[in-house]
């Protein structure tokens, strides 16, 4: 694929660590055509490495790009910003309700917010989703009041609701991974023959290494605080 | 030297302080004419918090409007009819509860009922990365989080302003009548009252209790989304943005009342 028709293109992209919580990244060049699959491996002892934020541009590099549709977000204007950031869907790493809306309105609050369509057709569409990884229907309540297994399962409805262009996952399965990797394997495939890019990062080996994860790239994380990242051959 | 020293780095500080809050309400204003600002879900927010800090606080304020009328409505019906001015009586309602008191007394109720729950909330949802998910969702903080709230006070502390007026007129009237301090005659109390209100007084009460909401709310939304990764810093912020509000309303409740004398 050429660059014109990338996705998401990262082009020697160096971050500097943030603080003791984040990593920085060193000379990163990977780039997500239509129906790409790139899986990230990154250690358990690692602290959290900023990539899905650098893909949707909300950390800026020291060094290099980073386009989303062949355009990069720092040159972007901030109301294209926004629009562009409703083309991507991602389970966040950690908390990431609001607590004052119920777990269905945050489900659908991007969508809501982005685009004209009818609240019942949103929630039609979140509901099968919610179905597919394994919950009873749409989940009503505070996100205080629900299981955190569930949420961390609304969290790929959300992610994937909308059908977006690019899908950033991190590490979608902790804690549930018995029960969410079926369908998040199949439900990445959909998405990848519908035309759409995903981003994986994980740090459980079992993710990385499953057979049935058919994915185009595989990388490795290596090093601390500031990472390379190296790619893969194969599943180790 | 050392005095002189702090006293201008206060100076400035507060000058910096004040041109940020007008900023930030200046472009809220700007932002909330375009329409294509107001989809769904900056629609759902703005309604919920016309609820949270108007809605919310009717009783509140109109317990406060109760104990005014009781005290300062009879008080000066009585006092004006021992002078024998009791054709003083409207003018001097509409000048001291309607124009002076209830505005401040409003602002009051507003930044420590709202003001202080909006730095807190905003404080903790950024350190707990809640606004970094918007951000990531598309969902810009500054028209979904702020513009709201902004609006919100204003429109909120206006219609609390007027409701703080009639119920103090109406429990002052009432008192008054019962324990006979004042005039029984309705019709009366209200056409004196409604005769004593200028274009100038309604200037001042938009004035007082319009921008008073502006500041209040930039202010605090400022200080919520300032603080930067320890829960430790929110009762900080919050207590910084409430002193920042309650001399703003000061401030800008004096300088109204001075050009409406002027």
């Amino acid at each position: 694929m050429n660059e014109s028709t990338d996705i998401l293109r990262f082009h020697d992209v160096t971050i500097a660590p943030d603080s003791d919580r984040e990593s920085g990244i060193s000379s990163l060049n990977l780039s997500l055509s239509p129906g790409d699959l790139t899986v990230v491996l990154w250690e358990k002892e690692q602290v959290r490495i900023p990539l899905a934020d650098a893909a949707e541009g909300l950390v800026s590099p020291v060094r290099g790009t980073v386009s989303f549709l062949g355009e990069d977000w720092q040159t972007m204007a901030a109301n294209r910003v926004a629009s562009q950031r409703g083309k991507i869907g991602r389970v966040f790493e950690g908390e990431s309700w609001l607590s004052y809306l119920d777990v269905d309105q945050n489900i659908t609050l991007a969508q809501r917010h982005h685009t004209r369509r009818a609240v019942k057709e949103i929630e039609e569409e979140a509901t099968h989703l919610c179905r597919v990884f394994g919950l009873p229907g749409l989940p009503r309540g505070r996100p205080s009041n629900a299981r955190w297994q569930d949420l961390q399962k609304a969290a790929c409805v959300r992610a994937f609701l909308g059908a977006p262009i690019l899908i950033l996952l991190e590490n979608p399965t902790v804690g549930i991974y018995a029960d969410v990797i079926a369908p998040l394997i199949n439900t990445v495939r959909e998405a990848c023959e519908r035309g759409e890019a995903v981003l994986w990062t994980t740090n459980e080996l079992q993710a990385w290494n499953n057979p049935e994860l058919r994915a185009t790239a595989r990388w490795r994380v290596l090093g601390s605080p500031t990472c390379v990242m190296e790619e893969a051959r194969e599943a180790t | 030297m050392r005095v002189i020293g702090g006293l201008g780095q206060m100076v400035w500080t507060q000058w910096d302080e004040l041109r940020h809050v007008a900023a930030v309400i200046g472009t809220v204003l700007y932002v909330s004419a375009r329409p294509r600002y107001w989809v769904r879900t900056v629609r759902r927010a703005f309604v919920r918090q016309v609820v949270a800090i108007g809605v919310d606080s009717v009783g509140l304020v109109c317990g406060v409007a109760v104990f005014v009328g009781i005290t300062v409505v009879v008080q000066l019906a009585f006092w004006v009819a021992e002078a024998g001015q009791s054709q003083m009586l409207g003018p001097l309602l509409v000048a001291v509860v309607a124009r002076e008191l209830s505005p401040v007394l409003i602002g009051i109720v507003v930044i420590v009922r709202s003001g202080s729950a909006m730095t807190t909330e905003l404080g903790i949802m950024k350190i707990g990365g809640r606004v970094h998910v918007l951000d990531a969702q598309g969902i810009s903080p500054f028209i979904y989080l702020v513009m709201p709230r902004v609006l919100a006070a204003a429109v909120s502390t206006f219609c609390l302003t007027i409701v703080f007026i009639l119920v103090a007129f109406a429990s002052g009237y009432l008192f008054g009548a019962t324990v006979g301090t004042g005039s029984r005659d309705l019709p009366l109390f209200a056409d004196t009252v409604s005769r004593a209100v200028r274009p100038k007084d309604v200037l001042a009460i938009l004035s007082k209790s319009i921008l008073p909401g502006l500041y209040t709310s930039a202010s605090c939304c400022i200080g919520g989304l300032g603080v930067g990764g320890s829960l430790t810093e929110v009762p900080q912020a919050t207590q910084r943005a409430l002193v920042r509000s309650v001399a703003g309303l000061f401030v800008i409740s004096t300088v109204v009342s001075f050009l409406t004398y002027l």
